[in-house]
Parts: C-alpha cells; sequence; structure tokens
C-alpha cells in the first residue's frame, strides 16, 4: 500500500482541490443566468433595469462628469429629473470601468452586451464572498457547500439573470463582502478589516437604496453582543472604525446627502456607537477603580435611556426625519395602501406567501432551523451574527417579495452548516481504525473521569456503515434535487425577458410576441424627435431607453401628483382630459391592451391603481366609488365608458374580424371574458398605430381645429352627423342637369 | 360585658392588630366572652432586643391585615390584638412567659361558636415566621378561614425570568419559532386578512399567491419536523453510544424526513401545477 501523503502534500491538494471547486460553482452560478440569452437574445429586461442602462450609456458616451452632473429633461415633461442627485450611481460606474478596462485592452465590447452579463459575472463573486463569510463561520468544508447553494439558489437568481441590469445585481455581492470584512475585523479586532468593510459599506450604499439593512444590522450585531456580556476591544475596534469611515463616506453619494446624521433608519447606526464609546470607557475606568462594575452598568443603563428620549424627543420636534415611506410600511404593513398607494401598487412589494418562499428557497427553508440550532450549540460571536440575520431577514422577507433576495444567503450560510456538520459527522471514516491501544487509552479516560466530577461525553462516532449509508445517500439525493429545482424554476419563471413574451401553442410550438419592441421602434421611427409620449408609470423607462422619446412620468415615480394627473387624464372624459393633455404638450399616448391575446398585465387591469392615486390628489374630482358598480366590481358602468383608457383601449376592437375563431361571432375582451363594447369612439385622439397582438395601441392628440369649433363638433361633422334644422334645400341632392345634345 | 363589648365594637383602629395592654387584655380574653381572638404576644422595644419578634411582626401583620378584609359580621366576631412586653408585664408574669413572640388563640367561651374549651392554644411556629402557615393555624379558630393570599413574591419571580432570559436555548427557541412562522407566509395573511380556512371549508387556497391561516400552521409544522429532524441526526444520534439503538434512530428519522419531504412536494405541486418533480408520494 502506497505511504500515505504528508501533512504538507495534503494541504497543497485541498487547496487545489478547493480552488477548482469555486471554479466549477463560478461555472454553475453563470450557466442558469443564461437561460434568457440563449433563448431569446442579449437585451436588457424588465423596466428599471432600461433606465439604468441608458444612464450607463451616457456614462461611457459622455463621461463621468456628464453622467454626474446630469439633467434629464426628457423624463418628467416638463419638470424634468436631476438624475445625479437622485440616483445610485453605484451600478453604472461599475459598468463604466469595466468598460473602459476592456476598452484600454483594446477589446471593443459593447456597452450592452456588458450590461447584461454583469449580473451573472457578479453572482460568481457572491459564491466567493458567501464561500469566504461561511469558512468564518464553519470551515472551509461549509463554505463550499454555502457557495454551491447560493450559485443556484432560484431566490438570487430571480433579480441576476443575465439582461437584469438592476441594482441587486452588484448589491447581493457587496452585502456578502461587507458582512464578511465586519466578521473578520470583530475576530480580529483589525482596523485594516474594519475599513475593509467601511469601503465596502460605501460602496453598497452607492449602489443599492437597501443599504439600510447593513446599516442597521452590524449595530444590532454590536448590541447583542454587548447585552450577551461579549465586549471586547475587538468589538469596539471594528465597530468604530467601521461606523466612522463608513458614515463619512456614505456621506459622499449625493443621494444620501445627509440622512445618516438625521434620519431614523440610522439612528440606530448612531446610537450604538455612543454607547460602544461608553462601554469602552466604563471598563477604562473600571480597570483602574475598583468596585465601580455596578456604576458602570447603572450608568450605561441611565445613558441609554437618556438616548432613547432624546431620539425620541427629536423626532418627535422633527430636527431628526422620521421613518421614509418605503422602510415605515415594513413595519406598519397597512401604511402604505392607506397613505401612499403607489407604494402598494408596486407587485414587487406584495406580501410573500409561503409557495412563493419555497420555490425560491426549497430545502434551504427546512434547514433555516437546523442551521440556527447549530448556531446556538457553538454560540461564537459570529453565531450571533448569522441568528440576528436570520431572523431580520425572514420577517422582511414575509413581508416584501423583493426581499427573498436578502433573506437568501442568510439561509444558504445556515444550510451549508448544518449540510457541513452532517457530512463530517457521518463520513468520519477515521473512527473506524481506532486500534486497541487507543480503546484501552479511552476506558482509562473514561474512569478517570469518573472519579473526577463528570463523566466525560463521548465524542461523536457512528457505529456502523450502513446507518453511515442510510443518512449519506438521501442527503446527496437531497441536494441533486435543489438542484433540478433550481434549474427548472430558473428556466421557466425567471428567463423571460418580459420585454418579449413567450407563448406556447396547443401543439407545443412556441409564439413568440415582440409588440413591445415593435411599439417603440414605430415611435422611434415614425415620430418627431421632440415627441412627448405619455403612457402610465410602468413603461417610462423602456420608452425612454427603446423609443428615445420624452415621458412624462416613468418608474422612477418621484412625483406623486405628476402622476395623478397621469391618472386623471386616464380616468376622465375625453373633454376633461384634453385640455390635460395639451398642457403637457403630449403628442402620443402609448396604452397596453391585453383583450386580444389575453396579456392580464394591460392597463386596464391598473386602472383601480390609477384613479386611486389621482383621486389622492385630486379627491373631489375622480372617485373611485363612481367606477364601481352595484357588486362593488368595477364594471363598463358609464363613468367607465366614458373614461380615456376605455375608449383608447377598445376603439375599433368590435370591429375585428375574427377568423376560424370559434362558433361566436361576438369579439371578446380574452383577458376580462366580456364581449367587445360597441360604438366607441374618439373625438381628441385618432389612433397612430396598434401593433400586431394589438398589445401597444399609440393615439395620436389632436391639435385644436383650424376653423376653431371644438373637435367633437368637427369629428360629428366629417363623420356625417346632422346637427341642427339645416335648411331642405342645402340638404337636397342637386337635379341632375337637363342637356340634350343638339 | 355590654360596656367591653361596646368599646370593643368601637371602629377598628388604622392597624388591623389591636393593641392591647393588661387592662383590655383581661376584658379579651374574659371567661364568658363569645367572641375569639388571636392575640400576639411579643416585645418590640429595641432596648428588649427581640429579634424573632421583629422578624415575626410582619407576617403577624399581614394575616390581621388580611381578616380586616373580610365583612363586619365576621370581623366582630373575632378579633386579632397585640401586646407589647412594655404594655403588660403583668400578664407576661401571670401567664408565665418567658419568651417572645408567642401566638395565644383564644377560642369563644360561651355563645354559638363555643366548643367548650376556654384554654388558649399556642401557636408552635413549626413551620417558622411565615404568614401562610399562620393563617392556617389560626383559621381553625376563625368563623371563616382567612383570606391570606401571599404576596407576589418579585424577588424569586424576576430571577426565574433573568435565568431563564440568559439561558441561550430560550432565545433559539425564539429565533427557530420566528422565522419558521414567518418563513410559512404569516405576515401574508396578516397583511392580506387571509381567512383561516377557505369558505367553502378547504385549508389550502388554490391560488399561487394566496393562501390561507391554516397553511402558516401546517407548513409551519411541516418544516420544524424536517429541521427537528436534521437536528437529531446531527447533533443527537452520533452520541448514542449503543449501535443497536443508533441504528434504529438513524433508520427512524431518515424515514421522517423522507416522508415529510414527499408531503411538502404534494403540497407544493397542489399549489403550483406545472411543477414537474416528485418525491415518494
Amino acid at each position: 500500500m502506497p505511504p500515505l501523503p504528508s501533512q504538507q502534500t495534503a494541504l497543497t491538494i485541498t487547496s487545489l482541490l478547493r480552488l477548482v471547486a469555486l471554479g466549477l460553482i463560478s461555472g454553475a452560478a453563470i450557466a442558469p443566468r443564461l437561460f434568457s440569452v440563449v433563448e431569446f437574445e442579449s437585451i436588457i429586461h424588465e423596466f428599471d433595469p432600461w433606465f439604468n442602462y441608458r444612464a450607463t450609456r451616457i456614462l461611457t458616451s459622455k463621461g463621468f462628469h456628464e453622467f454626474w452632473n446630469w439633467f434629464d429633461a426628457n423624463a418628467w415633461y416638463p419638470l424634468g429629473r436631476v438624475v445625479g442627485g437622485t440616483v445610485y450611481p453605484g451600478l453604472m460606474a461599475t459598468s463604466g470601468i469595466i468598460y473602459a478596462v476592456l476598452h484600454a485592452m483594446n477589446l471593443p465590447v459593447d456597452i450592452r452586451n456588458i450590461c447584461v452579463l454583469l449580473a451573472p459575472g457578479f453572482s460568481a463573486l457572491t459564491a466567493w464572498a458567501t464561500y469566504m463569510f461561511t469558512k468564518e463561520m464553519k470551515d472551509e468544508s461549509a463554505g463550499l457547500l454555502a457557495a454551491a447553494f447560493i450559485a443556484v439558489a432560484p431566490g438570487y437568481i430571480s433579480r441576476s439573470v443575465a439582461g437584469s441590469y438592476d441594482n441587486e445585481a452588484i448589491a447581493i455581492t457587496l452585502l456578502m463582502i461587507t458582512f464578511y470584512s465586519w466578521i473578520k475585523a470583530l475576530k480580529l479586532g483589525s482596523a485594516l478589516f474594519g475599513t475593509v468593510a467601511a469601503m465596502f459599506y460605501f460602496y453598497m450604499v452607492a449602489a443599492w437604496g437597501g443599504y439600510v439593512f447593513i446599516t442597521n444590522m452590524i449595530p444590532l450585531h454590536a448590541l447583542a453582543l454587548m447585552l450577551m456580556g461579549r465586549y471586547t476591544g475587538r468589538l469596539y475596534v471594528a465597530y468604530s472604525t467601521w461606523y466612522a469611515i463608513g458614515t463619512l463616506a456614505s456621506m459622499q453619494v449625493p443621494f444620501v446627502g445627509f440622512q445618516p446624521v438625521s434620519t431614523s433608519d440610522h439612528m440606530a447606526a448612531l446610537g450604538v456607537f455612543g454607547l460602544v464609546q461608553i462601554v469602552a470607557l466604563t471598563q477604562v475606568v473600571k480597570s483602574h477603580v475598583s468596585s465601580t462594575q455596578f456604576q458602570g452598568l447603572l450608568s450605561a443603563g441611565l445613558i441609554l435611556a437618556l438616548g432613547v428620549i432624546a431620539f425620541a424627543g427629536m423626532t418627535y420636534r422633527g430636527m431628526i426625519a422620521p421613518w421614509t415611506g418605503r422602510f415605515y410600511s415594513l413595519w406598519d404593513t397597512s401604511y402604505a395602501a392607506k397613505h401612499i398607494p403607489i407604494i402598494a401598487s408596486v407587485s414587487e412589494h406584495q406580501p410573500t406567501a409561503w409557495p412563493s418562499l419555497f420555490r425560491d428557497l426549497q430545502f434551504l427553508l427546512f434547514l433555516l432551523p437546523a442551521g440556527l440550532a447549530l448556531c446556538f450549540y457553538h454560540l461564537r460571536d459570529e453565531h450571533v451574527f448569522v441568528v440576528l440575520y436570520a431572523v431580520a431577514a425572514s420577517y422582511f422577507a414575509g413581508v416584501m417579495n423583493r426581499l427573498v433576495l436578502t433573506l437568501t444567503p442568510v439561509v444558504c450560510v445556515a444550510t451549508a452548516m448544518a449540510v457541513s456538520e452532517m457530512l463530517d459527522v457521518y463520513l468520519d471514516v477515521g473512527s473506524e481504525e481506532r486500534t486497541e491501544k487507543e480503546k484501552e487509552k479511552e476506558i482509562a479516560e473514561a474512569e478517570d473521569a469518573d472519579a473526577a466530577s463528570k463523566p466525560k461525553r463521548p465524542g461523536p462516532h457512528i457505529h456502523s456503515l450502513d446507518t453511515r449509508l442510510a443518512v449519506i445517500l438521501p442527503l446527496c439525493s437531497l441536494l441533486a434535487f435543489f438542484i433540478l429545482h433550481s434549474t427548472w424554476v430558473t428556466d421557466v419563471s425567471y428567463s423571460s425577458p418580459s420585454v418579449v413574451l413567450a407563448t406556447y401553442n396547443r401543439d407545443g410550438t412556441r409564439n413568440i410576441v415582440d409588440d413591445f419592441r415593435e411599439a417603440y421602434a414605430w415611435l422611434r421611427q415614425n415620430t418627431a424627435e421632440d415627441a412627448v409620449v405619455l403612457s402610465w408609470w410602468d413603461y417610462g423607462y423602456q420608452i425612454a431607453g427603446m423609443a428615445q422619446r420624452t415621458t412624462i412620468v416613468d418608474n422612477n415615480t418621484w412625483n406623486n401628483t405628476h402622476i395623478a394627473t397621469v391618472g386623471k387624464i386616464m380616468s376622465s372624459p375625453e373633454s376633461i382630459a384634453y385640455p390635460l393633455l395639451r398642457n403637457l404638450d403630449v403628442d402620443y399616448i402609448l396604452i397596453l391592451f391585453g383583450g386580444v391575446i389575453g396579456f392580464s398585465g394591460d392597463d386596464i387591469n391598473k386602472f383601480m391603481w390609477m384613479v386611486r392615486i389621482a383621486e389622492g390628489v385630486w379627491p373631489d374630482e375622480i372617485q373611485e366609488a363612481r367606477f364601481l358598480d352595484a357588486q362593488g366590481e368595477y364594471g363598463a358602468i358609464e363613468a367607465m365608458r366614458e373614461s380615456l383608457l376605455f375608449k383608447m383601449s377598445y376603439y375599433r376592437f368590435a370591429d375585428r374580424i375574427r377568423f376560424n375563431q370559434g362558433r361566436s361571432r361576438v369579439v371578446m375582451d380574452r383577458v376580462r371574458n366580456q364581449p367587445a363594447p360597441i360604438g366607441v369612439s374618439l373625438d381628441y385622439l385618432e389612433e397612430a398605430f396598434s401593433t400586431e397582438n394589438w398589445m401597444v395601441r399609440i393615439y395620436k392628440v389632436k391639435r385644436e381645429d383650424v376653423l376653431g369649433r371644438d373637435l367633437k363638433s368637427a369629428n360629428a361633422f366629417v363623420s356625417g352627423v346632422k346637427r341642427g334644422p339645416y335648411p331642405e334645400r342645402v340638404l337636397t341632392r342637386r337635379r341632375p342637369l337637363d342637356i340634350h345634345v343638339v | 360585658m355590654l360596656h367591653a363589648k361596646s368599646s370593643l365594637h368601637s371602629p377598628l383602629p388604622a392597624a388591623a392588630t389591636i393593641k392591647l395592654d393588661t387592662a383590655s387584655f383581661e376584658l379579651l380574653t374574659s371567661p364568658t366572652r363569645d367572641w375569639s381572638a388571636s392575640i400576639q404576644l411579643t416585645a418590640l422595644d429595641p432596648r428588649r432586643r427581640c429579634n424573632p419578634c421583629k422578624e415575626f411582626s410582619p407576617s403577624w401583620n399581614a394575616v390581621a391585615k388580611a381578616w380586616s378584609k373580610t365583612s363586619k359580621q365576621h370581623r366582630d366576631t373575632h378579633f386579632f390584638a397585640t401586646l407589647d412586653f412594655d404594655d403588660g408585664q403583668a400578664v407576661f408574669q401571670q401567664l408565665g412567659l418567658a419568651s417572645a413572640p408567642v401566638v395565644y388563640a383564644y377560642p369563644a367561651a360561651e355563645g354559638s361558636r363555643s366548643t367548650g374549651k376556654t384554654a388558649p392554644s399556642t401557636y408552635d411556629f413549626s413551620h417558622g415566621f411565615e404568614a401562610g402557615p399562620l393563617a392556617q393555624h389560626l383559621s381553625r379558630h376563625t368563623p371563616i378561614p382567612i383570606p391570606y393570599t401571599a404576596p407576589f413574591d418579585w424577588a424569586r419571580w424576576t430571577t426565574t425570568a433573568a435565568g431563564v432570559l440568559a439561558n441561550r436555548w430560550t432565545w433559539a427557541v425564539v429565533s427557530i419559532l420566528t422565522s419558521l412562522v414567518m418563513t410559512s407566509g404569516y405576515m401574508f395573511t396578516r397583511i392580506r386578512n387571509s381567512p383561516f380556512m377557505g369558505g367553502d371549508g378547504s385549508w389550502i387556497a388554490g391560488g399561487f399567491q394566496n393562501q390561507y391561516g391554516q397553511e402558516v400552521q401546517v407548513i409551519s409544522l411541516v418544516y420544524g419536523t424536517l429541521g427537528f429532524a436534521f437536528i437529531m441526526l446531527t447533533l443527537v444520534i452520533p452520541y448514542q453510544s449503543s449501535s443497536q439503538r443508533q441504528r434504529f434512530q438513524v433508520y427512524l428519522w431518515t424515514a421522517v424526513i423522507a416522508m415529510v419531504y414527499s408531503i411538502l412536494v404534494v403540497l407544493f405541486k397542489a399549489k403550483n401545477r406545472g411543477y414537474p418533480f416528485r418525491l415518494l408520494l
């Protein structure tokens, strides 16, 4: 039998294996995120990424200063938008740097490809960061498992597929690196790692609005450690360094500004910073003077109480801004629905039902308790962090769909710890070969221990081979099932670019519905360059990005009144809407209509939000109750039938000829399952374009009549409607001339 | 007698126990009494240096106070009284008392409540100076049992609470339960005001983005069972010394995991029709 390799060789081989494993995991992270690129094309998805892409194009074509000071006059017409001060620049800056580096190496990669493929690339980095984080929690094998889990977990893939060029693409990577640096700083008491944590925290603040999570998680950890009596000099150094440098750095981002010292979201960090200083001071004093321990606790408690009172007083007096809308709605879950309908209407802000969580995280969810139990078993300082993170994140993930993303890393870590522990115990092959001598030694030790205070607990040991297999084989199949599930979920649920839709016919062939791009291309090619397009805010970014036209409202939703104006236009009769349209210089209106192909995300289905938001600003002109029928549901009653959106959606719909579409000759709205309304007429608009499946319909706003008539009468005249008592003479046809040829 | 009775029927002083002296002691314990009395003979003056008297006095006052809360008709048939050594040395001499405190219970000598015995019975402090046993003993002589309830023992309660809070497994249970409930969609049911069960009695809602209240319980139970099985397999079973028992437990918990996970997949399929995978069920 060949001799066992030496210690050094074994270490080298294991680190090589680890490197190879990490490389394979990175590949496994990137591969499932490319489904949409393979099935469709390399295109930016969804809505928000289109704005980020446009901003990155400005950055790369015009330079950083142009981007930083960019005032976008083509959005939120006529208000414009100060982009430099209202955007998180981290994502665009990252793409810009990668673009610059590649071009400096003479690799002319198009900016679109960089933007599309940024998220998969950073997911490989996230896997590495999770590996480092879990390595601090347990060991390298747990780290590799955690990296593998987060590489394929659908909860993370959902926001980082190729083409999803949104802030979360880089945010989760930075989150894990920040947390890793914090834990390292805490363990070593190192100011260097504290500074690294602060720098990555700054990067995170520049990248995503969810940085507030880190801002509260790290102080919570520090506070929990102090309450558990685990205050040490290491904690002091790590926390003070992180807070001081991190907060100062984060205030450099214009969008954040002075918030870290004036809003409630950030006060916990400041409070814990003060508390850490006080505790450190009392420790120093105590080491020089005896019997001040009780005094110290007393004064710490007193100052904590004073701090809370001061905070409450300052919030009451308005010096500290209270919790802002988006984050306050996480605590008071009914707040958004009552006061800020825009927040309540976003689909990502809806609460999460359990099937959604299971689809995103599968077996990671029920191994979370096992991982938490392990953390409590060991309960080192870093395990406290995992527990706090897991409990907080599971609450937030339950409240808001979008935050399942923040839960994903911690369940991966906890599950990896549990699985690794199980594998350690059941794969432990060394204990089988205990020699007789060793067994005798153990018995002697046990006898000695009996004579002492307590009998020593025997180490974990699995006695027979079949029990090992009985656990290892199902565990491996569990992991394989997770991979299969994740891949299936990624393919089916998260790989749709949502700009291009795919439907499947009865015989399984695929039908590509490319109406969105058709409409945007039509706008780009057939309208004046300074044309103003009005639509609901969902499509603003896409119109600006693909059609490159000026929009009235977009996904930034920063001005509620402007959005309410659009809502009022959509829900009012034509004669009321027309002056508003002319006020805003609107040339074209773009709406979505899904009645022909059964697309349920169209504007009629969003109508209630338009009404509600408009009602919030003009409660005496728009009332939701007028649109509800006797059963309290939205029906085709008069107010609805007169509204602009209804007319635009169903204009000429009833005239569609149906070929081979069943025996019924009545055209049906396939979303609402209602027959098409007849007699829909438009006086102030004219139809400009409807796409192939009538999904996107574009209307042109008519200019004022040249003869000074109101447009309703002008239209009536053109369509031959008799009006008023015209003298018979005018209406009578002229008698034919009686001509004789001589 | 009547005169004595009426003076004793005057409104009670602020303390629930009557302060006696030699003369009033004779009155209270007169052989023709038709009332009963519990009398404490004590020496509270610091010069007497009677530490047990000081220890016992609060318990006596507590029981007397409890008695003073009863209805007037009962209060007027049994009296609590205290005789201090400095006020009635003669009584101490007469009764031949050398130590204090002493508690005498004088039953009624005449009238409806008399039992034939006129001599007092002594409390032997076998349970120490606690108020509870004192009240129990004296209740044998009172028309109704003394309504004494022990006051809330703050010290013991806070120490047990602190002990519970300082124990890590308390927090472990709290964290694990919280995360289980939250990941089972509890906040969804709270925000959407979902009913506990469907209108037609079904416990599982049809849609993918919808759930009833009962599903929260079922799913958190499922997750909890699976997590618990894992904990057993990892943290408990490996420390089993007996090989047979270990084998049995390993197979048991592995089977539990297989079955419960299969059930979970079936439940998920009920929600998400297009799910192509299945386990054992």
